[in-house]
């Protein structure tokens, strides 16, 4: 076997292929830089505005983001005399880190997982909700007063849309009866969205709200507390900052369509040829979800703090249990 | 030695009468604070007190006027509020036209009241636009700042400038109706009034906007009157006051309209006032273009100045070359105030001349100015993010109120 073979082998086995191929860091990156790109195309279509057209006009500006990033790589990184210094260099790191994680759990494809566990999504969820913590790390160790409330902004989020989002996933491992990602996907006879709408309402708000996304942007709060938690970091630090949200949007929609748009089907009689092709057809419909939650910034502001803790207490906590008890219903029902 | 956490209390508490507040300095160099400063004093996420600090725009116009002729304050005090400038400038020019004891004729009037209707429409989609990006609603933003545009270009063909239109001069103003301006007037009031329809349904009927707005920062008739707020913020209290009606200039006299007043007096209030006002001043643009009477622009009295064939090529033109002499033209001995309305609210004007070509004292109290205190007031007990969205709802410019 020649080295290229091997090379070749190792780079398409699950384990590898998935964390740093698909749906992992490569495509996690052109999802990062593409998804900006067209937040801003659709807002623009929207907004009559221009949009993103410096780099290359032809294709609409679509290296517009690769150009930003490159711009920031090459920003001074600056660290606040009165910072904490260690944790204000760790908290970003830790924070990408807790956000790439997650990719770790989600299949690509059919058996296209690095890590195949029963519980896969509560895999998903537990490292995604490691990520507040490192912004609150972020917020605390900058010494300053606006991202210190940016920082508590962000744990009292946190708090409101955990509780909605676990719980929105706990009702659909009982309808599936299992919590393994993989078998979630055999066992949607028909899609999880018309399964339990209910469900699916409620873990979309959650996921909103998790990622930062209008109209419950409130970390960043840029008219009141400028950047939040990111305000004092400066250079490819802050573009970490910026594409957090979108990395915890992303997983969140491939979460969001395995568990609720029946992920890698309908279709495809390609797996037999390589299996993480049945990868596109995850891809798109994620894709889908994310530009949707991007449109939502051309139609709404952002709520108060308290209003969206309220709205996460008082209606979707509540809703989310009762789609548990509904999925408990359907479970009856469909799969007796 | 303080310990660490005693460190960091003391970078982020300010002890204010015994309690401990959570002390914030938004501005100079803030998103959203202007070109002024706030101290902002939080327990919790609720607001204990907001002191507005202006002075960072101050450019002392009013001593700078004093130093150069009459005339050339007029190009110099527009900057104040250069969104706005010919309703910030008209109030000045009717100064001067009471003590050089002169009238406009009928058709310059009607010019002044088209050019300041066209105005109020620009200033009033400013401060909604900047309202909607206070809430972070970027698309009221941009199509607020897009239509304001519709708007600019008009007063642009009227004044032959896109912002700073100098366009009203003591005895009359400096250019004739262009050709074929009433129907693209026309058009733009039909376009903004299919706009505004939009605009309600994305941002004034949107829940999550009317949420931010509704009930906050409400502001009650008898404390709008007695801290002497003007404008659109006092309007949306109640209080029907306005300036065109109060006071005789421009040719408000003549055209009839009404002046929207609501009860509320909270944010929303503010902001449903100015779309009524959007459509009041549509109103009169028409009125006006419908029936602004024909005749000279500028009073006989200067034209006379002019020398023979200037004048008949200002007459034929219908575009005034300003005669030397009116430059240095030396104001009578006295004193003269006159009111306008802006889009901020009401502009007064106190002017002391002694007789020289120099005003011997130009003092301007602006909207601005006298809303600022609204801050102070309506802040207190709202939570920390209500800041911006009553912030953006008083529709409050810095560089007017610091002249």
């Amino acid at each position: 076997m020649g080295l290229l073979e091997w090379v070749l082998e190792l780079l398409l086995s699950p384990q590898v292929f998935a964390p740093v191929v698909f749906p992992g860091l490569v495509t996690a990156l052109v999802v990062l830089l593409t998804i900006i790109w067209a937040e801003r195309k659709i807002a623009a279509r929207v907004q009559m505005r221009v949009g993103p057209l410096y780099v290359t006009r032809r294709f609409g500006g679509v290296l517009q983001m690769l150009a930003d990033g490159t711009r920031y790589m090459f920003q001074e990184f600056i660290i606040p005399e009165t910072s904490d210094k260690g944790f204000f260099v760790f908290a970003p790191v830790l924070a990408l880190a807790a956000a790439i994680l997650p990719f770790a759990f989600i299949p690509a494809a059919p058996g296209f997982a690095p890590v195949k566990h029963p519980l896969a999504a509560l895999g998903v969820l537990a490292s995604l909700s490691a990520a507040p913590l490192a912004v609150l790390l972020m917020g605390w160790s900058s010494g300053n007063k606006f991202a210190i409330q940016g920082a508590v902004r962000e744990a009292f989020m946190t708090l409101a849309y955990e509780a909605v989002v676990f719980l929105s996933v706990l009702a659909m491992g009982m309808l599936y009866g299992t919590l393994d990602l993989e078998e979630a996907v055999y066992r949607q006879v028909i899609p999880g969205l018309l399964l339990n709408p209910i469900s699916a309402f409620t873990f979309f708000v959650g996921m909103v709200m998790s990622a930062g996304r209008l109209p419950f942007d409130i970390v960043e709060g840029e008219q009141e507390i400028v950047a939040g938690p990111y305000v004092e970091y400066s250079g490819i630090v802050f573009g970490i900052g910026m594409g957090l949200a979108y990395l915890k949007l992303y997983a969140f929609s491939l979460l969001f369509s395995i568990l609720y748009l029946s992920g890698w089907e309908p279709l495809l009689p390609i797996y037999s040829v390589y299996p993480p092709l049945g990868g596109l057809m995850l891809f798109v419909k994620a894709y889908a979800v994310m530009l949707f939650v991007a449109f939502l910034r051309s139609v709404y502001g952002r709520y108060r703090l308290d209003q969206a803790l309220r709205a996460g207490w008082r209606i979707f906590l509540p809703l989310a249990l009762a789609s548990v008890m509904f999925s408990a219903f359907v479970k009856v029902v469909v799969y007796g | 030695m303080l310990s660490t956490s005693e460190v960091v209390r003391s970078r982020l508490l300010a002890r204010e009468g015994g309690e401990e507040v959570y002390e914030l300095f938004i501005g100079p160099q803030h998103p959203s604070s202007g070109h002024m400063r706030f101290i902002v004093r939080l327990d919790g996420d609720v607001i204990v007190s907001v002191d507005p600090d202006i002075g960072y725009v101050h450019r002392t116009m009013e001593k700078l006027a004093e130093g150069r002729e009459a005339v050339k304050a007029i190009p110099l005090l527009e900057r104040m509020t250069i969104i706005d400038s010919h309703n910030v400038t008209i109030g000045l020019v009717r100064a001067m036209e009471k003590l050089l004891d002169v009238e406009p004729p009928p058709r310059a009037r009607y010019l002044r009241t088209l050019l300041s209707e066209i105005n109020r429409i620009a200033s009033h989609l400013y401060g909604i636009g900047i309202a909607g990006i206070m809430l972070n609603h970027s698309t009221m933003f941009m199509w607020a700042f897009g239509d304001r545009e519709v708007w600019l270009q008009l007063a642009e063909e009227l004044s032959g400038a896109r912002l700073t239109h100098t366009y009203s001069i003591p005895g009359g103003v400096r250019r004739d109706l262009p050709q074929g301006f009433a129907d693209r007037a026309e058009k733009a009031v039909r376009y903004m009034t299919r706009r505004l329809e939009e605009y309600a349904k994305i941002f004034l009927e949107n829940p999550q906007v009317r949420s931010r707005y509704e009930g906050v920062g409400v502001l009650k008739k008898g404390e709008a009157s007695r801290l002497g707020i003007v404008g659109p913020n006092l309007r949306a209290s109640g209080v029907k006051y306005d300036a065109r009606l109060a006071e005789d200039y421009a040719a408000y006299s003549e055209v009839s309209f009404e002046v929207p007043t609501l009860e509320e007096g909270d944010a929303y209030a503010r902001m449903r006032l100015r779309i009524e006002e959007i459509k009041q001043s549509m109103s009169i643009i028409l009125q006006v273009l419908r029936k602004v009477p024909e005749g000279p622009i500028f009073a006989e009295k200067y034209l006379k100045l002019l020398p023979p064939k200037l004048r008949e090529q200002v007459l034929s033109t219908g575009r005034v070359k300003l005669p030397a002499l009116f430059a240095s033209m030396k104001l009578p001995a006295g004193e003269a105030v006159a009111r306008a309305e802006m889009g901020h609210g009401e502009i007064f004007y106190h002017l002391i001349s002694d007789g020289s070509a120099k005003p011997y004292r130009l003092r301007v109290v602006t909207p601005s100015f006298r809303n600022v205190i609204l801050f102070r007031y309506l802040m207190p007990g709202h939570r920390f993010m209500d800041f911006p969205a009553i912030y953006g709802s008083l529709d409050y410019f810095p560089p007017e109120a610091d002249r």
